[in-house]
């Protein structure tokens, strides 16, 4: 146990973020799938079992065959059902969670093999890789930690490498892996192959690197494996790969595999030789300030055999010089780059990281393909990042970023889950201090269209939550608005038009209507329903201040306040927009009736739209001009002289007070406790709007051009004020 | 030359890191960290290139300092690499060049000649390019001809780029609301606030060379070739045509937390008294600074209208006071340098009825450019892309605009009507930079999938992928100098350091088949012709809706939605040369009638030389000596 715990973090991160990984390739293409072959994938829980076990997988495709773990995983819950319980350790690094963790795993490999019992698998990492993702899946707590214990356990027993202390390499590991469970799947299905496990550990270098520009690191390796030092491996994935695709093409190498053709053209007798090699990743070296991109041509670029290299041509028959260059043939589903971050630098005799900027980007296509690939412009996306963090290749600490389907990107880093932001996965380029650089990508293919519905998804995510958050705000708000209203429109005394006795029920009627619509925007799932507002309007946009900033006790910096002042106006104006929308739909008679206005040319009508019926009959004169301001420029009623300038608070106070606005109690509620202070200041401005529409409307009614100079003059005094207003609720704050 | 008179010790070693003087001009002790600019002159076969006229070699090399943290930055002793809030976007050094004559009335040849040019390959062709889509647009617009004409005479006199035969459809002309009064006596507005008396908490510092108005009046050159650059959290102001320390700025504002992301200088107000300079910040900031008189105003105020970052911002063509800006949610905002802030809510959403539909495009205009609220900021707000725009660029003509942005889009706009034509897609990853050939037919795009594509305009279609670079397309640019009407040579510069220089000719672009088979003569979606001058009715190859391929798909909005072409059947061109020319990622790159200037990351402007004797005949400069 200690052991284990004690075992470098590598291998938990690599068994954390693994079975992530091998899972995302199938939830993505589950869902992407979905669409296109729903019936493949309802029919696959049946099929699933027989296929898997029996090693059929002829007619799956990759996309289902990847659907392995998925699958197998939606179709045993019954059987692992047991296990969710002890799997809710929370989110901490305690040993105890673990050990609970790792205990729960234990039980789930009984459980696994003695409800398949078709499988009559041998404890093989493919078995336990299975339990660790069941048991994940199945587990009903979003959080907790699942240990891997068990894993590693079989790991260490089916492997020497790994039995010892040393960090691990995670592309080595990543390889082992794959290629453990494709031949853990074909032991059982009882393919004749069974020695090609021994045959690809004994025969490790024989076969060469399936990356030419590596060869020369094979041997060091091969001598490095048992010291468990090597950095850089290819060479046990790729012969046990190539041995074994000849006689299966299992799940795993539908998804993963992918083949390489090398041209090598004699330069003698300019014959071209081919010769397909199979490849689960692709190593690419990489050089200073380079993309992906351009190491990926870099690997297919051509490469000259000479001297010692010399290329064994069958036709001129003898040793010449050749260019040989390597080309994809065959794109995978999910193709693993291992930038090889790790060199051997002969000078010193020693591996040694390279911290080359070398920038991945969201999505690739290949450029290295051959003229006779299969759809050569296949999309992929990124979907998950291998971090080592380190100085050296031969310690250090990995962690993982996922692009998971629900929650966006997810930083994997032993036992703690993060959520990320997009722009995080940049971070790893290589040049950024720290140490961290990207060191394995992987990259799915999707299509664009795909990916503009995700775009889609993700916008009306943030929307979502936006609207949320608005919503919370808004409630915070109508809460104190009614009320206040009152006072103000019965305060003032103004002569208000009966039509303004709207106006309070309108802003009530938000109350309770909004969170109606909050449920709804809230949804994770489904298309959410395009929420009222589209979110880049929103003024605010990092979550997280916001949210608290309107109930922050702490005493505000001016210029804090400032902003805050001018957010929560930003939201208040949102918060009516919405009930705007709403009262729309409400009243479509309403807006009808307002066709004759809106005929005035102006394609705004808000206004009308807004406005109750009992209003929408009155006779409205002004015109576009006005009814455009409603949203930024409040206008006082008429008859009220606006005193401007006069830098006295009065000033303000009158000028608010010219609209139903009860700036007066603003301002005093401004000076009451700060904590108020932060939201109720904001009333005012927004008030005046909402209120002045009518006013405006009643009061203005039939004055056309000339209400327009007035208008102008006034919206200036207006705007005077407003900032006297601000002026002075910060020097209140 | 005589005249010249030593400066002053200079405040700053001219070379060297070594501490600076401890004292500032405005008195405020400086923290004893602070490094001045460097200048280099490095010679070599590795400091220069070869192309067919012949070979470019490094000027010089100016390294900016990067100014400390601001103090209220706690330092980052120990970096996690996992930290997980998202930092502020930053940029590496941008520049914006302006020249400004100190004495007037000479007119240098090459001035001409790139006016010539301009005017033969730029407006004439322009003109020709884009005649099918103007001609689709009808133009109502065209009553507000003469109402800037006021304002505009002083400046636009030296610019190139004049816009006196578009004053008719000019942006926003058609709203009189946005009309500005002529100014007293043609002077020009400065912003408000004295940045160097300014308390307010976003401006750090500011720097005045000691001897900046004497040097202002003795640079003894006909003219001053003026560069404004930002590293980090300072904005320089050098002057490139100084004889001496031409790294020493005349002046470094240092701001508190935001960066400057990117500027742009207004040709058309420039006079040896005013510069009118945008900034766009990290932070959202946008700050109007006029460097001579060191006045300055900031709108967005802390993201007031939009608090995204600043990504790109350019100065509407032809006009005084407008500018766009690109900021990191998608959208593009049009301000006034001289309007107040307020509260941004959308204005309306659709047509009359469909107040919920949102266009498919994800283009709508929240606030346009036509609406007669025009008391405050913005003048108009645009909702273009749903991930970050990180550059646009006008059409030569100015009534479009190609947009490009992180979900690998580009977008073409017609500025004029607010309206999305064309939506394209980068092979894959984002787009990061465009820019449009002098004569307005082609759009040149770079973006991380190490490409540079070229678009036509006029065909609606991809021309061609040009495959070279190792990293990402971080500029490009047109070199108007070595256009001619058959060949365009642009430069493109990347992240990989290295600069490549390209030449396509139309002859071997043109696809002449497929264009053919497809010109629909006329206008497509509304068939007003309109009734200006400009209006050519004779064949000229009208915009085509389909293009080849199937999957060209046009919307209710007449969006049209071009796909990825596959790379068999398109044609790759390759660069006339590369060359790493600076270890760090390039940032930018400009091309000048003497010279190319790239930039760094890391603060590096290099200025190089054109080959001696070009093709092109260009007189030789007076000043241009060393």
């Amino acid at each position: 146990m200690l052991q284990c715990l004690y075992y470098s973090k590598q291998f938990r991160e690599a068994v954390i973020s693994y079975p992530r990984k091998s899972l995302q390739p199938g939830s993505p293409n589950g869902a992407i799938n979905a669409n296109s072959r729903i019936s493949r994938i309802s029919t696959e829980p049946a099929a699933q079992n027989g296929r898997a076990k029996a090693g059929v997988g002829a007619g799956v495709t990759a996309g289902t065959g990847n659907q392995g773990p998925l699958a197998r995983r939606g179709s045993t819950p019954a059987s692992a059902a047991v296990s969710p319980n002890p799997q809710k350790p929370e989110d901490k690094d305690s040993p105890e969670a673990k050990k609970k963790a790792a205990l729960a795993a234990g039980p789930m490999l009984n459980v696994e093999l003695g409800n398949s019992k078709n499988y009559g698998m041998e404890e093989s990492l493919f078995t336990a890789m299975k339990d660790l993702f069941e048991s994940i899946v199945s587990s009903e707590s979003r959080t907790g930690v699942v240990s891997p214990l068990r894993f590693v356990e079989v790991l260490k027993m089916k492997n020497e490498l790994f039995r010892s202390q040393m960090h691990q390499d995670a592309h080595e590991f990543f390889n082992y892996c794959l290629n453990e469970v494709i031949e853990n799947v074909e032991d059982h299905a009882k393919v004749t192959n069974q020695s090609s496990s021994s045959s690809s550990s004994s025969s490790s270098s024989s076969n060469g690197s399936k990356d030419g520009s590596s060869s020369q690191l094979v041997p060091g390796e091969a001598a490095s494996a048992t010291d468990s030092t090597a950095a850089v491996s290819t060479s046990v994935s790729t012969q046990s790969e190539s041995t074994m695709t000849l006689s299966n093409t299992g799940w795993v190498h539908d998804l993963f595999e992918g083949a390489l053709t090398s041209e090598t053209k004699c330069l003698t007798c300019e014959n071209v030789s081919r010769r397909d090699e199979p490849f689960l990743d692709l190593s690419i070296d990489l050089e200073k300030h380079s993309s992906v991109t351009s190491c990926l041509r870099n690997f297919s670029a051509s490469e000259m055999l000479c001297e010692r290299n010399k290329f064994h041509c069958d036709v001129c028959g003898g040793l010449q010089e050749a260019e040989k260059r390597m080309k994809i043939k065959r794109l995978p589903k999910v193709l693993a780059l291992h930038l090889k971050r790790f060199k051997y630098m002969e000078e010193l005799g020693r591996h040694q990281k390279l911290f080359h900027r070398v920038v991945y980007p969201y999505h690739l296509r290949l450029f290295n393909t051959t003229d006779d690939a299969e759809d050569p412009d296949r999309l992929y996306e990124l979907y998950g990042v291998i971090i080592h963090i380190g100085g050296g290749p031969y310690h250090g600490h990995y962690v993982a970023i996922i692009k998971s389907e629900e929650h966006g990107w997810l930083l994997y880093d032993d036992e703690i889950v993060e959520p990320v932001d997009k722009s995080f996965v940049r971070n790893f380029f290589g040049d950024k201090p720290g140490l961290a650089c990207a060191y394995v990508l992987f990259y799915q293919e999707t299509t664009l269209e795909a990916v503009e519905r995700e775009n889609q998804m993700e916008e009306e995510r943030a929307a979502a939550k936006k609207a949320k958050l608005n919503k919370t705000d808004a409630k915070a708000d109508v809460k104190k608005k009614p009320s206040k209203e009152k006072v103000n429109g019965h305060a003032n005394g103004h002569a208000i038009p009966v039509p303004l006795e709207d106006v309070p029920d309108v802003a009530g009627a938000e109350g309770p209507k909004t969170p109606t619509l909050g449920p709804q925007v809230k949804t994770p799932t489904g298309p959410p329903p395009v929420p009222a507002i589209p979110p880049t309007y929103l003024i605010p946009k990092s979550p997280v201040p916001e949210a608290t900033s309107p109930v922050s006790p702490v005493v505000k910096s001016k210029k804090e306040r400032e902003r805050e002042h001018r957010e929560e106006k930003a939201r208040e104006k949102e918060r009516e927009k919405q009930a705007k929308k709403e009262e729309k739909e409400r009243e479509k008679e309403a807006k009808h009736k307002n066709r004759e206005e809106k005929e005035n040319g102006s394609s705004s009508h808000g206004l009308s739209r807004f406005r109750p019926p009992s209003i929408s009959k009155k006779p409205f004169g002004f015109s576009k001009t006005q009814e455009r301001e409603r949203e930024r420029e409040p206008v006082p009623p008429l008859p009220v002289p606006l005193p401007t300038g006069s830098p006295n608070p009065g000033d303000t106070s009158s000028s608010a007070a010219a609209t139903p606005t009860p700036s007066t109690t603003s301002l005093l509620q401004s000076q009451s406790p700060l904590t108020a202070s932060t939201a109720v200041p904001h009333e005012p401005a927004p008030r005046e709007t909402f209120s002045e529409r009518y006013v405006n409307g009643s009061a203005a009614g039939g004055h056309g051009h000339k209400e327009e100079k007035k208008h102008k003059e006034k919206e200036e005094k207006h705007h005077r004020a407003s900032k006297m207003l601000r002026k002075k609720l910060s020097i209140l704050g | 030359m005589a005249m010249f008179v030593l400066p002053p010790p200079p405040r700053y070693p001219p070379t060297g890191f070594s501490l600076a003087s401890p004292y500032a001009m405005g008195g405020a002790p400086m923290p004893p960290m602070e490094t001045s600019n460097t200048i280099a002159h490095p010679t070599g076969p590795e400091h220069a290139f070869h192309t067919g006229e012949g070979q470019y070699t490094l000027r010089e090399e100016i390294h900016l300092a990067t100014p400390p943290p601001h103090p209220s930055e706690t330092p980052i002793t120990s970096p996690n690499p996992l930290a997980i809030q998202p930092a502020p976007p930053s940029a590496g050094t941008r520049i914006s060049t302006i020249i400004i004559k100190t004495v007037p009335g000479t007119n240098r040849t090459s001035q001409i000649y790139r006016n010539t040019v301009l005017a033969q390959n730029g407006e004439a062709e322009a003109e020709h390019a884009s005649e099918p889509r103007t001609s689709e647009s009808t133009e109502e617009d065209s009553t507000d001809g003469g109402s800037k004409s006021g304002t505009d005479t002083a400046g636009a006199s030296t610019v190139a780029t004049s816009t006196t035969h578009l004053m008719n459809d000019k942006f926003g002309g058609e709203n009189a609301v946005l009309t500005h009064a002529p100014t007293k006596d043609n002077k020009k507005r400065k912003p408000k606030n004295n940045i160097q008396k300014s308390n307010s908490s976003f401006v750090s510092r500011v720097i005045m060379h000691e001897a900046l108005t004497k040097k202002l009046q003795e640079s003894g050159a006909s003219e001053d070739l003026f560069v404004f650059a930002n590293i980090n959290r300072a904005y320089h102001w050098l002057n490139l045509s100084a004889k001496q320390n031409k790294q020493e700025s005349l002046s470094k504002v240092l701001f508190t937390k935001s960066h400057p992301i990117c500027h742009d200088v207004n040709q058309l107000t420039k006079s040896a008294t005013h510069i009118d300079i945008i900034m766009g910040f990290s932070t959202g900031d946008i700050v109007w600074y006029e460097p001579m008189s060191s006045k300055y105003s900031r709108l967005n105020k802390n993201g007031a209208i939009n608090n995204s970052a600043v990504l790109d911002i350019r100065w509407i063509p032809g006009s005084d006071n407008l500018f766009l800006a690109a900021h990191g949610d998608g959208s593009l905002v049009v301000y006034d340098k001289e309007k107040e802030d307020a509260p941004f809510v959308p204005e309306e959403f659709a047509e009359e009825g469909e107040t919920d539909r949102k266009p498919a495009s994800g283009f709508f205009a929240a606030k346009s450019v036509n609406s007669k609220i025009q008391k405050f900021n913005p003048v108009a707000y645009w909702n273009v892309a749903k991930q970050a725009i990180n550059a646009f660029a006008f059409s030569p003509d100015h009534k479009h605009l190609a947009v490009v942005s992180e979900d690998g889009r580009l977008c073409i706009i017609n500025i004029l009507k607010e309206q999305l034509l064309d939506v394209f897609n980068s092979y894959y990853g984002g787009l990061l930079c465009v820019c449009w050939s002098p004569d307005g037919r082609y759009i040149l795009t770079g973006g991380q999938d190490d490409l540079i594509s070229i678009w036509s305009f006029v065909d609606r279609r991809i021309v061609a992928r040009c495959s070279g670079h190792h990293s990402w397309v971080a500029d490009l640019a047109f070199d108007p100098w070595s256009c001619d009407a058959r060949t365009y040579r642009f430069g493109s510069v990347g992240e990989d350091g290295r600069l490549l220089l390209w030449d396509f000719s139309v002859g071997m672009l043109s696809r002449p088949k497929a264009v053919a088979a497809k010109q629909p003569r006329g206008s497509v979606s509304s068939g007003t012709a309109n009734g200006t001058s400009r209006t050519r009715p004779d064949g000229q190859p009208a915009g085509r809706l389909r293009s080849e391929s199937v999957a060209t798909k046009v919307d209710d909005d007449g969006v049209v939605y071009h796909p990825v072409e596959p790379r068999a059947r398109t044609s790759n061109l390759l660069a006339i040369m590369s060359k790493v020319v600076d270890v760090d990622p390039l940032c930018q790159l400009e091309f000048r009638d003497d010279c190319i200037i790239t930039t760094c990351r890391e603060g590096h402007i290099k200025t190089w030389d054109r080959p001696k004797s070009t093709t092109l005949s260009v007189v030789p400069e007076a000043n241009s000596a060393q």
